[in-house]
């Protein structure tokens, strides 16, 4: 069994939860042995002062841990929130923290590189906090660590736009949740932080978002809960109790990594990527968004789920710049198209005109649409545009069934079967190709041809009872009303609803 | 008897340990059985996670590979090692340990030899001796330590000339694939020059040797059918043999292998006709050494280049619509801050994009260099000397031209006209 490595680990403080703080601080060195060798810890709580106790507590436990292994680094996050009237007392905690954790910079600066234990504060403000005194405060936290990040709700956007305050700013994360709870505070973060993680992806060569979302446990102090992932946590689907004997092998076997599967994972990268689609962001995060969210529909696309699919590529226009507007447009016809909305696929491909003008499978594409609604003249005018665009030779044979179904609907039979019989010398043996033909050849009173053709869709296909039906028609067409009868009896008995065959069938025994 | 190789860099993503790869395929040939781990900043591994490795595994030497700047986590994992088994040899190698002060080992507890010669003959020499049972006995290239804390230096052990005598690191599969999206090539070693900061002239002797074109081609088309296509070549001075090189990228064109290549080599060493070549091969990015744009600096470092000649393999090469990186370093003796910005203002003017490696860095004082044996003679002042012996003056000095808030000033510079925020590629 492999054992998991936590990338991070989330601990959501309480206000009265010493029990469950001494509980977890005696499991801290247990979970850190099991977090990466670079990973991050997020002490979540209301606000620093009041939390210090606990702050100072876990500390030592950090500090024990990181000074028995050397190579281990931890980015330890405190997020927390500020009001005007706490800014000062909780500017002298971060000064605390930093006397506490001093010796690992002292290593740092020692080993001449960056220290193994980084304190990265995570800022909430509330919505009474005014700028000049949040700016002091954040301008003296960046004299002693690394720039601070913050948490924006509804309330506190207008930071994101001050230049000053971005100037001494990591990063905005921004509230997706209502009630500003530390829940919400937590799991905006973790999913906006995976939604960096999926852009990066997005960006790379691989684009391969089926991949795990980093390893994470989370941790309420507050009731003593522990879970395996932010989804699960959510979901408040416990994995232990912090008062239980941890093992890791009993944690994992009790499925601790369930859910986990490259699927779930996927299902919240695409959650993070759609809630945050209406958050402030760069123009450049924001195409690449638009992206991501186009490649979701491209995965729903290719499971055929197109109704999801649909859902990416709208919401993927609403961001994407104009010169990516005409290939998803393009995906969102080809999707419709496939459930039969062709009237909104044809709108989707009008809009996908530019960008697809020159491609074969525009037209063709285009072509579906009209056959699909019964206009088989305008249908046909883009089959033959297509084919005129040199298409890969699979697509060229459904091209051809397409157009030469499009002359048999309109009554050109002769000109049906010479792009039939074209797509038979492509494609070798295709059972919509033959049953065309068998179509085609019965209107042309060619019934023995039709015949020949119709036995060979049954000799590839023999459950289809329309080919026996048609077969049983070129018989009694042939007068043969004895096979044309056994052949009708055949088709009923694949499907005793057909009308066609019932009717028929009946008319003949009357003759007979 | 297993051996077990460690590359720990925790401050960027792991890459392909091409040198303990080497040593690897020298072992593994050799009858030893060696596994390889990298850890970077994004390796999945946890103290539990290496501990079960090392017991599981079992090996009987653990190799590090050592840099000034992973000293720590070296000393820390070899600690961690010692407590699973005091028995396991413990063995640093690499650029910060060829070099080493012996006393060295005296501050290093768990560590028992540092390596001096080419690591695959050095190894090979210290994996029989293990195998035998005496580890301190009929060994060179290493110093060692014995049970009783006395330190020994033994005599030096030459590598091969030919390098297609070391079994190749691809070919013999020793690398896992299964993340690797680049490839790390090494098609020579060593340099004949005499720049006064770099260990590597030193350190091969200042000879250069190389690796024949049909076992680099051999490795390039095993790497290609594992489906990588980018290659860096870690050789000081690739186009050192010009010819040699173009025979290179005939091979790899006849051969129709698509590849994205990253290389460097100097700015003496290219003309048209070979840059030409480079590009129709796939040579995406060509990185030169510029050191300092000033004359006065640049003519004491020992390199032999002139600003003129860099600046025309400059444009020879973004003619050819191949990327081009300048490494630069500050804080060099005789260099004063005008100076320094002069460095900076040339990259710009050579319209060479600022980021990656051309993201210019203070220069670090290693072991085995010129300049950490004369550092009074440049009048350079080490800012630690607290440090432990196993630790090189690296970036913790001031000079008479320039004091450390002004090399900080300089890296601000730097940071505030890069186009990445100031990210190396490679340290």
């Amino acid at each position: 069994m492999v054992s998991p490595v936590f990338q991070k680990i989330y601990i959501m403080l309480g206000k009265s939860d010493k029990e469950n703080l001494k509980r977890i601080c005696s499991v801290l060195p247990f979970l850190f042995s099991h977090s990466n060798m670079t990973s991050s810890l997020y002490i979540v709580m209301e606000n620093l002062p009041e939390s210090m106790p606990q702050v100072k507590t876990i500390h030592k436990e950090i500090n024990k841990f990181l000074s028995e292994f050397l190579f281990v680094r931890l980015f330890v996050h405190y997020v927390h929130y500020v009001s005007a009237k706490s800014l000062e007392e909780t500017g002298f905690c971060y000064q605390y923290i930093k006397q506490m954790t001093g010796d690992f910079d002292k290593e740092g600066y020692m080993y001449q590189e960056l220290p193994r234990l980084m304190l990265l504060p995570v800022i909430a403000p509330d919505s009474q906090i005014k700028a000049f005194p949040f700016i002091n405060f954040l301008d003296r936290l960046r004299k002693s660590f690394f720039l601070s990040s913050l948490y924006l709700d509804q309330t506190a956007l207008s930071f994101a736009q001050d230049e000053k305050i971005q100037s001494l700013t990591e990063k905005n994360y921004f509230g997706s949740g209502n009630s500003g709870s530390l829940q919400d505070i937590m799991t905006s973060m973790f999913y906006q932080d995976l939604l960096d993680n999926s852009l990066n992806i997005i960006d790379s060569s691989d684009m391969n978002l089926n991949v795990q979302c980093p390893a994470c446990l989370i941790i309420s102090a507050q009731d003593g809960s522990i879970y395996s992932c932010m989804d699960a946590f959510q979901k408040g689907e416990k994995l232990a109790n912090i008062d239980e004997d941890l093992d890791i092998d009993k944690l994992m076997s009790r499925g601790m990594l369930i859910d986990r599967s490259g699927k779930n994972c996927l299902d919240c990268r695409e959650r993070a990527a759609e809630s945050f689609s209406d958050s402030p962001m760069s123009r450049d995060t924001m195409q690449k968004l638009g992206a991501l969210l186009c490649h979701f529909g491209i995965l729903h696309q290719n499971d055929e789920d197109y109704l999801k699919a649909i859902k990416r590529y709208e919401q993927s226009l609403n961001i994407s710049p104009i010169e990516e507007a005409g290939r998803i447009y393009f995906r969102l016809g080809f999707c419709h198209t496939n459930i039969g909305h062709y009237d909104y696929a044809l709108k989707s491909f009008a809009s996908a005109e530019v960008a697809c003008s020159g491609e074969y499978y525009f037209y063709f594409y285009k072509g579906v649409c009209y056959f699909g609604k019964g206009d088989y003249h305008t249908a046909l005018q883009e089959f033959l545009h297509a084919i005129n665009l040199n298409p890969q030779q699979d697509d060229l044979i459904r091209i051809l069934i397409y157009a030469g179904s499009c002359h048999n609907n309109i009554g050109e039979y002769e000109k049906a079967v010479i792009l039939l019989e074209k797509a038979e010398k492509l494609a070798g043996r295709v059972k919509e190709i033959y049953n065309a033909l068998g179509f085609s050849y019965f209107k042309l009173k060619n019934y023995d041809k039709s015949i020949q053709n119709l036995l060979i869709a049954i000799d590839i296909d023999p459950c289809s009872a329309m080919d026996f039906a048609s077969l049983g028609s070129n018989y009694r067409e042939k007068g043969d009303f004895e096979k044309a009868i056994v052949m009708y009896e055949k088709a009923l008995e694949m499907d005793p609803d057909m009308t066609v065959a019932m009717e028929n069938l009946k008319k003949l025994e009357k003759r007979v | 008897m297993n051996i077990l190789l460690v590359e720990i860099n925790p401050f960027v993503q792991a890459t392909t340990p091409i040198s303990l790869g080497y040593i690897a395929a020298f072992l593994k040939t050799n009858g030893f059985n060696v596994k390889i781990l990298s850890i970077g900043h994004n390796t999945s591994i946890s103290c539990n996670v290496f501990s079960r490795t090392v017991r599981s595994f079992q090996p009987s030497i653990v190799g590090f590979s050592a840099y000034q700047r992973n000293m720590l986590y070296v000393t820390g994992l070899a600690g961690l090692i010692k407590s699973i088994d005091s028995n396991i040899k413990t063995i640093i190698g690499g650029p910060q340990a060829t070099f080493m002060p012996s006393s060295a080992l005296k501050e290093m507890p768990d560590i028992d030899y540092i390596c001096r010669s080419p690591g695959e003959v050095t190894l090979l020499k210290l994996a029989l001796a293990v195998d035998n049972g005496t580890p301190f006995s009929d060994l060179s290239g290493v110093t060692y330590k014995d049970d009783d804390g006395a330190v020994y230096d033994t005599p030096e052990l030459d590598g091969f000339d030919d390098l297609d005598k070391y079994p190749s690191a691809y070919l013999n599969d020793v690398f896992d694939y299964s993340g690797m999206t680049e490839a790390i090539m090494l098609t020579s070693r060593g340099c004949p020059h005499n720049c006064i900061y770099c260990y590597t002239p030193r350190a091969f002797k200042h000879k250069i040797t190389f690796h024949s074109v049909g076992r680099v081609i051999d490795e390039i088309k095993w790497i290609s059918k594992k489906g990588i296509q980018k290659l860096w070549f870690a050789d000081p001075n690739i186009s050192f043999n010009p010819e040699r090189l173009v025979e290179i990228f005939d091979r790899i064109l006849s051969e129709n292998l698509e590849l994205q290549m990253w290389m460097q080599t100097r700015a003496d060493l290219v003309n048209l006709e070979l840059i030409k070549k480079m590009k129709s091969a796939g040579v995406s990015t060509l990185a030169f050494g510029l050191e300092s744009a000033s004359e006065p600096v640049l003519n004491r470092l020992g390199k032999h280049i002139s600003l003129e000649k860099v600046s025309e393999a400059v444009k020879l090469v973004q003619s050819q619509g191949i990327e081009v990186e300048l490494f630069t370093i500050f804080g060099l003796p005789f260099e004063s801050l005008e100076d320094a910005v002069k460095t900076l203002e040339f990259v710009k003017n050579n319209n060479v994009k600022i980021m990656g490696n051309t993201n210019s860095q203070q220069m670090q004082i290693y072991f085995g260099t010129h300049i950490a044996e004369h550092y009074r003679d440049y009048n350079m002042r080490p800012s630690n000397n607290s440090r432990p012996a196993y630790l090189s003056i690296g970036s913790q000095y001031e000079t008479s031209y320039m004091c450390s808030n002004e090399m900080h000033e300089m890296q601000k510079l730097w940071k505030i006209n890069s186009l990445d925020g100031g990210k190396r590629i490679v340290s």
